[in-house]
């Protein structure tokens, strides 16, 4: 089978999902100001946030990560990718999954985990396809015809080994019929933020870890910084689930331990952003912004910090007092796997896909101006959704203050969110139409024979 | 012997899964270890009777649990938001939620919480705010004022007249498994509305 056959489906059908995750999205934020919007069963409120959260998460973010991985690995460890044949069956397997799945859940077939809530028996099919991506990476590395082991490499087998569990745990053992109560609640929690903390940030740092230094050719700023981060992460994130429950009804000693643990999270994410950044400092400074690449790698980074400073804080319990249950883990969330991770894996299919098609991006000014209408519309999404969600805080500890006022306070947040998310996913159509014409487009003859590079 | 991490592939593997194995075992085996009230106790709970049952699977499938949360935190402004006529509400215990096979303790108040909500509205209420929350009919004016004006509760008239029965038997059981509003002689009251 023709080399990188499943990195260029994967790629291209998770570009598509994004786009449905978005016009999800949207339609959430359509409904908090309009209610009555497409008052069907089908498109009520929480079946469109269950679906946008779970098209993004898996449809998207997984599978480009998936997608990216499958092109990036051979590349670092010199070799083919482990089985062709095995990457095409997973990407065709993941793909009618999802379809499965998502209509399971917008007919109201779903489990009681968040980002989980892809019913079985499609859940079981994604661990399926999860274990064909662990032997291809496993695989891969075997065969490989180098000695070392690069960052990369240690965060996507960290990635495969940590999520088979995580997942397991989330979907299939919090199911069982002996667990229930809060703990069952405690599993989904470990599941939920373990699906941020191990499935998402291992596998958009190991890309960011690949494409930082490639596309600014510049060597990483430092290798111990590497080391610190991976394992340090390893041991931290896997205790701060509980920090869900801060305040609930859980036992008070998990809380504890698992806000220690979020606090701790500051040192691996430092060791990683500054390796980041140094690695950009160190770059030759009249290039090293050139393109949306560099551009959406610095953001994606910038946004890193952001939401890893945050998740420490508000894990505190006097800070976790105002902020939880409000809009504030909205915008929390989706700088992390939005403004974060889409960033890095938008830089990695940018990245990618030309390399696939065999010439150059379509366009880069196409792809500048995606970036600069996506950024700009996010940092006020991101605010609206801080600031709603604060006034809320202090708004529920007045006694004074019934509960539809705190709601009717949020209006014009609301209102700032829709907006602001259409220009993102406005924006959205610039990337994929950029992506599709460098794929299958037609470029004008002149920039043809340009255009046609070698890998 | 000497090992190099970085250049094989098995110590890498088996430290990371190590390392991540300790955190994981301690937070999800270890709790119902040492703290068997999350999933048994003495205190009497409510079992749940077929038809609730059918109103928990409506619960879940409607995802409610994005809006509205399950769960009194130990904070003195959740107990008196939630509570009723200058009662404050009890915090919510671990054991509370022994009998539910699913829980929805939930992480989003777009809605209020609804771990207290049994009792509160009488059935026929729920009945009208199912329909129309932002029009529930003559028998319920605007109390406030801005009630229905600004909630953004869905309308749930697509369900049947039966599954709308179901989710507010269900809805009614939530937080009884604490008795902590009683009438003038103590007894403990069922339908504070009547």
């Amino acid at each position: 089978m023709k080399q990188d056959t499943a990195a260029k489906m994967m790629i291209i059908s998770a570009c598509a999902f994004f786009g449905l995750a978005l016009t999800m999205g949207i339609l959430t934020a359509l409904k908090f100001v309009v209610p009555t919007v497409g008052d069907i069963e089908y498109l009520s409120m929480p079946r469109l946030r269950m679906l946008h959260t779970n098209i993004n998460l898996f449809g998207w973010l997984l599978q480009a990560n998936m997608g990216i991985l499958f092109w990036i690995l051979p590349r670092i460890l010199h070799t083919k990718l482990f089985s062709e044949k095995l990457g095409v069956a997973m990407g065709i397997l993941y793909n009618l999954t999802m379809i499965g799945g998502l209509i399971g859940i917008a007919t109201g077939h779903v489990k009681n985990v968040e980002y989980g809530e892809i019913p079985s028996p499609f859940d079981y099919l994604v661990a399926v396809c999860w274990v064909m991506f662990f032997i291809n990476v496993v695989g891969t590395v075997a065969i490989r015809k180098v000695k070392y082991l690069y960052v990369t490499v240690w965060y996507t087998l960290g990635a495969v080994i940590w999520t088979t569990f995580v997942y397991i745990t989330g979907n299939m053992l919090s199911q069982m019929p002996m667990v229930d109560g809060t703990n069952q609640a405690n599993l989904i929690w470990f599941y939920v933020h373990n699906a941020v903390g191990l499935i998402f940030t291992p596998l958009g740092v190991a890309i960011a870890y690949y494409l930082i230094p490639k596309q600014l050719n510049t060597p990483i700023y430092s290798h111990k910084l590497s080391m610190i981060g991976f394992w340090v992460i390893s041991f931290v994130y896997v205790w701060t689930g509980a920090h869900h429950m801060i305040h609930g009804p859980s036992p008070h000693w998990l809380q504890t331990v698992s806000i220690i643990f979020s606090f701790s999270l500051i040192i691996p994410v430092m060791a990683v952003i500054t390796n980041f950044f140094g690695t950009f400092a160190t770059a030759p400074r009249g290039t090293r912004m050139n393109g949306p690449i560099p551009k959406l790698l610095m953001m994606g980074t910038v946004y890193y910090i952001f939401t890893c400073l945050q998740g420490p804080f508000q894990a505190i319990r006097s800070v976790n007092e105002i902020t939880s249950k409000t809009d504030w883990v909205v915008g929390h969330a989706h700088m992390a796997l939005f403004g974060a991770f889409s960033y890095y894996a938008m830089a990695g299919v940018y990245y990618v896909a030309p390399k696939l098609a065999g010439r150059k991006l379509y366009s880069e000014k196409l792809g500048d101006l995606h970036f600069w209408i996506m950024t700009l519309a996010s940092v006020p999404f991101f605010a609206v959704l801080w600031i709603g969600g604060v006034i809320q805080g202090f708004a529920w500890l007045n006694p004074e203050i019934t509960f539809v006022q705190s709601l009717e306070a949020l209006k014009h947040a609301h209102w700032m969110r829709f907006f602001s998310g259409a220009f993102i996913f406005g924006a959205y159509f610039l990337f994929f139409y950029n992506i599709m014409q460098t794929f299958f487009g037609k470029y004008r003859e002149e920039d043809e024979a340009e255009a046609v590079v070698a890998e | 012997m000497k090992i190099d991490v970085e250049k094989s592939l098995l110590w890498t593997a088996t430290g990371a899964f190590l390392l991540f194995a300790v955190g994981a075992v301690l937070t999800t085996v270890v709790p119902p270890m040492v703290n068997p009230e999350m999933w048994t106790t003495e205190h009497t709970v409510h079992e749940y009777t077929e038809q609730e049952k059918r109103g928990i699977a409506i619960y879940k499938s409607e995802g409610c649990v994005y809006c509205h949360t399950q769960q009194i935190r130990d904070l003195e402004s959740d107990q008196r938001r939630y509570g009723w006529r200058l009662v404050n509400a009890p915090v919510s215990s671990s054991w509370e939620y022994v009998n539910d096979r699913y829980n929805f303790l939930g992480t989003k108040r777009t809605g209020p919480d609804l771990a207290r909500v049994g009792g509160k509205y009488s059935s026929e209420w729920h009945w009208a705010h199912f329909k129309d929350p932002r029009n529930m009919g003559e028998k319920f004016p605007n109390r406030k004022g801005i009630y229905e004006k600004v909630s953004i509760m869905p309308s749930f008239d697509y369900l049947t007249d039966e599954e709308i029965k179901d989710l507010t038997a269900y809805i009614q059981t939530l937080g009884r498994n604490k008795n902590w509003r009683v009438n003038a002689e103590g007894q403990p009251l069922n339908d504070y509305e009547k």
